[in-house]
């Protein structure tokens, strides 16, 4: 057993000349993050690197000569991975697997400002950050809006798989509503609405197609619109019409912003549509 | 003793300058510096290569100066070549521009120049060599002038931040002068480095096949964003640097220039967003973004802030087409990246092209008055806005092209036609514009002054790499006359395919942008394809001034021209004018060699090409082994026509000897008898390329023969195989595959009728 280890120690190190070995902490969870971290680390005979997901610590093996140890870290890093040197891209980060999306060093500050892009100007209602719900006890459907409009958003740009791990934000925001906490009259529709809502979020998250999860946004659009009307919003949210999609059948959607942003037909028609009310 | 009393000589002599100073202004002060110009070897990428390092470093020394100063810069050219420096978006006299043959003489080898020249104005400016290929060598560095603290448009919160020049490049081990070969023999292997080779294989597996049979029936070349591959980007000659020296809640001033010589960069960064503050030099009202693009030599000064803790945040510059990138880390502690930006759909950009492409090689705009970069027609190939590849995409891009087709307005979505490419409607991220900066003060012209009006289109085309105004080199060209005090307005339409900066020296000129008396003063003005822009200035200093594409492969190839002041006094540095103009204009009529040869089983199969702007001589050669396969060579000499150069008429020269050929043909199809065994003819003729990029071969002989024949070559198969045909009214045919190795090795496959079946390996220079 030593002895074959130690072959193929060697017959691994021999890859790589001027070889030079490091070791460093790159945060991850599972075996699939393994796999990731590797082959982001990896170039044939010039790098190397073996993770041990239980220690979380990375041995780097390198051609000193012709890469470093922060070309290797950077490139995991832009694979999603922090390390002590690096920290992802929060785009990267959140297009990880969910069993991937280990728990970030970085303070939480951060991740809400970097999803800045994805969102409006809207503080962040812990879409990630599961902990901060229960201080939401106020207005926790706002969660659930924010997933939705973070949903809608990525829809616009066609990014069919953004839409998937929104989705999956989107249904967790779901299940977290308190029902009893909820106000009587939002009570009444979230009875209503939330089987189908969750549906709807539950083929979103399944499917990377974003035809499919257009399909599925009509009727989540419809719930929504029916739920946000009764609650309280402290900015106006735009309930909109968008004629042509499903052949002519229509689809509605919500938005934060007055200007049209079609989610079902992105840059081919982004500016299709008009406003049909507007909810205060 | 001697060294002292050379030394208190001096100081007396700066004491006597100063003095004198004194006198006609009160804060003149004089600064100097000295820049030893020297070649150097460098490794970027772990080859040794040839470099200009200035002072032992590349890029040069930041030069610092502040409005009120007098600058006084001696170079001493250390180098076997001569040089020159240009100081970019300065004011000053035209002795001192640093053109060489235009403002001055060429810095001889050995020799130590003076520039000599008052600060007059404040901003981010930066210097480079104007002589030949220089820039790309090394020779760029930032120039800052700096506002007087007492200055009435000195801005608290942004004019006293700590600053940080950032000059912009890139890298390529090739020699500059043979990057500039490969491209006007338009060579593919750039694309090849780059993964853009755009081949039929490439287009079948991303379900493009007619978009690219479109594109090459409309007699284009697979295009880029860019034309040259290159090896490294670098921040002030880094690929990755630190600025360790900020901490949380700092704001910090970029002083960014772009001294790259043919890549223009995005810029983003992964703190926040992105306050642009100043443009070419001039103050702009601060406007946020999440990024910008900054073209070939403009200069951009953006402030960025650190909103966290023990964390360094990436400063991105990407270069336009996507190929890698240069990272600067703004803060210490742990490097926060930004997302780098996904590849080109380059397909998707084919298509783009294919319909904006006129038959003629005209360019279409479909009436939607392209200016100011607001409409991107580039987006269709940047992901992160319309969206990724993916066949859902595919499915609805067709409707998109269904959509602009029924513009006439069939249905209600096609009003917004224009829009499809306006980037800040199409997606959250805000991308910078021209029509977004305005200048915090007013920039009118006098009221009175006479106006003078020219107008340029922008011309140019890819297969032969020649780039014109109003299809004109330089020396082709006259100068353009204006007079002192008049307020010329420039008019442009870009009619060619790429984008390109056009800078104008020793002048700044209001970029009309719908901002009326407060439109931003620029000198560098980059307009994209179909755009039409603007600009304006009043003629206030005497001289011969350039005006060009910074892209510094299209200036080479004579996209400029001079402008220059009726009834000036004349240049006392260009003692012999003719001369001088001779030089100047050389730049664009030297000749670029091109050679081929197959060493085959069967023969050797050639040819050598040296051709410039408008000429081509070349001679083809088939050579057998022996005389049953024969021997043959063509010569032509020929000028190129029209702007895109798809005719070329030529005077050629045949020989060929053969013994009892494989092929027994003595008769062409037109009936007459052709000597194939033994001939020596003269001819006329022209080709003409053809959609589908086939060249058409239409000769008549001294002796009355006609030939006719169609050629085509270098069809792209996949990203290394390339075909070609050809076949003549002699019944010659020729049918041939290659497999690119490298630069200049290729493995070559072809059956001739004259010479049979053959293998061997293709060498190119």
């Amino acid at each position: 057993m030593a002895a074959s280890m130690l072959l193929s120690f060697q017959s691994f190190s021999a890859q790589v000349d001027n070889s030079k070995t490091s070791t460093v902490k790159i945060y991850g969870n599972c075996g699939m993050c393994e796999s990731a971290i590797e082959k982001a680390g990896n170039v044939k005979k010039v790098a190397a690197v073996e993770w041990n997901k239980d220690s979380k610590i990375a041995t780097l093996t390198y051609d000193s000569v012709k890469t470093n140890q922060n070309e290797i870290l950077r490139r995991i890093a832009l694979a999603g991975y922090d390390s002590e040197h690096f920290f992802a891209p929060d785009e990267a980060y959140a297009k990880l697997p969910a069993c991937c999306h280990y728990e970030r060093a970085k303070a939480s500050a951060h991740k809400d400002e970097a999803m800045a892009s994805l969102k409006a100007d809207k503080p962040e209602a812990g879409m990630h950050d599961h902990s901060a719900m229960t201080s939401q006890d106020k207005n926790q459907l706002k969660a659930v809006y924010d997933g939705y409009f973070s949903l809608k958003d990525a829809l616009v740009k066609s990014d069919g798989s953004a839409a998937s791990v929104i989705a999956k934000d989107l249904l967790a925001a779901i299940n977290a509503v308190k029902m009893e906490t909820l106000k009587p009259e939002e009570h009444t529709v979230w009875m209503k609405v939330k089987e189908d809502v969750t549906t709807d979020a539950e083929h979103i998250t399944e499917t990377k197609e974003v035809s499919h999860q257009r399909d599925h946004f009509t009727t989540l659009s419809k719930n929504m619109y029916q739920l946000i009307k009764v609650s309280k919003n402290d900015a106006p949210v735009y309930y909109q019409h968008c004629p042509m999609y499903n052949d002519g059948k229509g689809a509605d959607w919500l938005s934060k912003e007055s200007a049209i942003k079609n989610p079902y037909y992105g840059s081919q028609m982004l500016s299709c549509g008009k406003t049909v009310e507007t909810i205060k | 003793m001697n060294l002292s009393h050379k030394m208190s000589k001096s100081i007396i002599l700066t004491a006597i300058i100063a003095l004198f100073a004194v006198h006609i202004s009160y804060s003149q002060k004089v600064v100097r510096y000295h820049l030893y110009v020297k070649d150097t070897l460098v490794n970027f990428t772990g080859k040794e290569k040839r470099a200009i390092a200035v002072n032992g470093q590349i890029p040069m020394p930041t030069l610092t100066f502040t409005e009120g100063d007098t600058a006084e810069i001696y170079v001493h050219n250390e180098m076997k070549e001569k040089t020159s420096l240009h100081w970019h978006g300065v004011f000053l006299p035209n002795q001192e521009d640093g053109v060489p043959y235009l403002t001055q003489m060429p810095i001889e080898p050995g020799e130590t120049y003076i520039y000599r020249f008052p600060i007059i104005q404040h901003g981010t400016h930066w210097y480079h060599s104007h002589s030949g290929l220089q820039e790309q060598l090394g020779m760029y560095g930032s120039m800052i002038l700096n506002k007087r603290t007492n200055d009435p448009t000195f801005r608290k919160g942004i004019d006293d931040l700590p600053t940080v020049p950032v000059v912009l490049s890139e890298w390529t081990d090739y020699n500059p002068h043979n990057v500039e070969r490969m491209l006007h023999n338009a060579s593919d292997w750039f694309a090849i480095k780059k993964g853009a080779t755009q081949s039929y294989g490439e287009a079948i597996k991303a379900g493009h096949f007619k978009t690219k049979v479109k594109n090459e029936w409309k007699r284009m070349l697979a295009m880029d964003v860019s034309d040259v591959y290159y090896d490294r980007f670098l921040m002030n000659g880094k690929n990755q640097s630190t600025l360790s020296q900020f901490k949380a809640g700092d704001k910090v001033r970029l002083r960014i220039s772009n001294g790259g010589a043919s890549t223009n960069f995005w810029l983003t960064y992964a703190g926040g967003k992105i306050t642009v503050v100043a443009n070419d030099g001039n103050d702009v009202e601060p406007v946020e973004v999440d990024r910008l693009l900054i073209a070939v030599s403009e200069t951009y000064d953006v402030i960025v802030s650190i909103p966290g803790e023990n964390t360094a945040y990436e400063f991105l510059a990407t270069p336009e087409d996507r190929t890698k990138s240069a990272s600067l880390y703004v803060g210490s502690g742990i490097k926060q990246l930004i997302s780098p930006l996904p590849r080109l759909k380059y397909f998707e950009g084919m298509k783009m092209m294919n319909g904006m492409m006129k038959m003629n090689g005209d360019l279409d705009d479909m009436g939607m008055n392209m200016s100011l970069n607001q409409m991107d027609m580039n987006i269709v190939m940047y992901p992160e806005i319309t969206g990724s590849e993916t066949k859902d995409e595919n499915k609805n891009s067709k409707m998109e092209g269904m959509d602009m087709e029924s513009k006439a307005g069939k249905n209600e979505h096609a009003e917004h036609s224009g829009d499809q490419y306006n980037s800040n409607k199409l997606s959250n991220i805000v991308t910078l514009n021209y029509a977004m900066l305005k200048s915090p003060t007013e920039t009118g012209l006098p009221k009175d002054a006479p106006v003078k009006e020219l107008r340029f289109e922008l011309t140019g085309n890819m297969n032969r790499y020649v780039w014109s105004l109003d299809n004109k080199v330089v020396s082709e060209a006259d100068k353009i006359m204006i007079k002192k005090g008049e307020n010329v307005r420039i008019i442009m339409f870009n009619n060619s395919m790429m984008r390109h900066p056009m800078h104008l020296h020793g002048h700044d000129f209001r970029l009309i942008n719908g901002k009326g008396e407060y439109a931003p003063l620029k000198n560098i003005v980059d307009i994209m394809p179909m755009e039409t822009d603007t600009l304006e200035f009043n003629a206030n200093v005497y001289g011969d001034w350039f005006f060009h594409c910074h892209i510094l492969y299209h200036m080479m190839s004579g996209m400029g021209r001079v402008i220059s002041y009726e009834g000036q006094p004349k240049n006392p540095l260009i003692k012999n004018p003719r001369y001088a103009q001779r030089k100047l204009f050389s730049d664009d009529r030297h000749f670029h060699v091109m050679a081929e040869n197959d060493f085959a089983t069967n023969g050797n199969d050639g040819m050598l090409m040296i051709q410039n702007t408008r000429w081509s001589i070349g001679s083809e050669w088939r050579l057998g082994y022996n005389d049953m396969h024969g021997y043959e060579t063509e010569t032509h000499i020929g000028r190129y026509f029209g702007k895109m150069q798809w005719l070329m008429v030529f005077a050629g020269f045949d020989w060929r000897y053969r013994k009892e050929g494989i092929d027994e043909q003595e008769q062409n199809v037109f009936g007459q008898r052709n000597t194939k065994d033994d001939r020596a003819l003269a001819s006329l003729g022209f080709v003409y390329k053809l959609p589908m990029l086939i060249d058409f071969q239409t000769e008549v002989f001294h002796n009355g023969t006609f030939r006719l024949q169609l050629m085509r070559e270098d069809i792209p198969v996949t990203k290394r195989i390339r075909m070609g045909f050809m076949v003549n009214s002699d019944i010659e045919y020729m049918v041939e595959a290659r497999y690119i190795l490298n630069r200049y090795i290729g493995l070559r496959t072809h059956y001739d009728s004259d010479m049979g079946f053959g293998m061997g390996i293709s060498a190119n220079y």
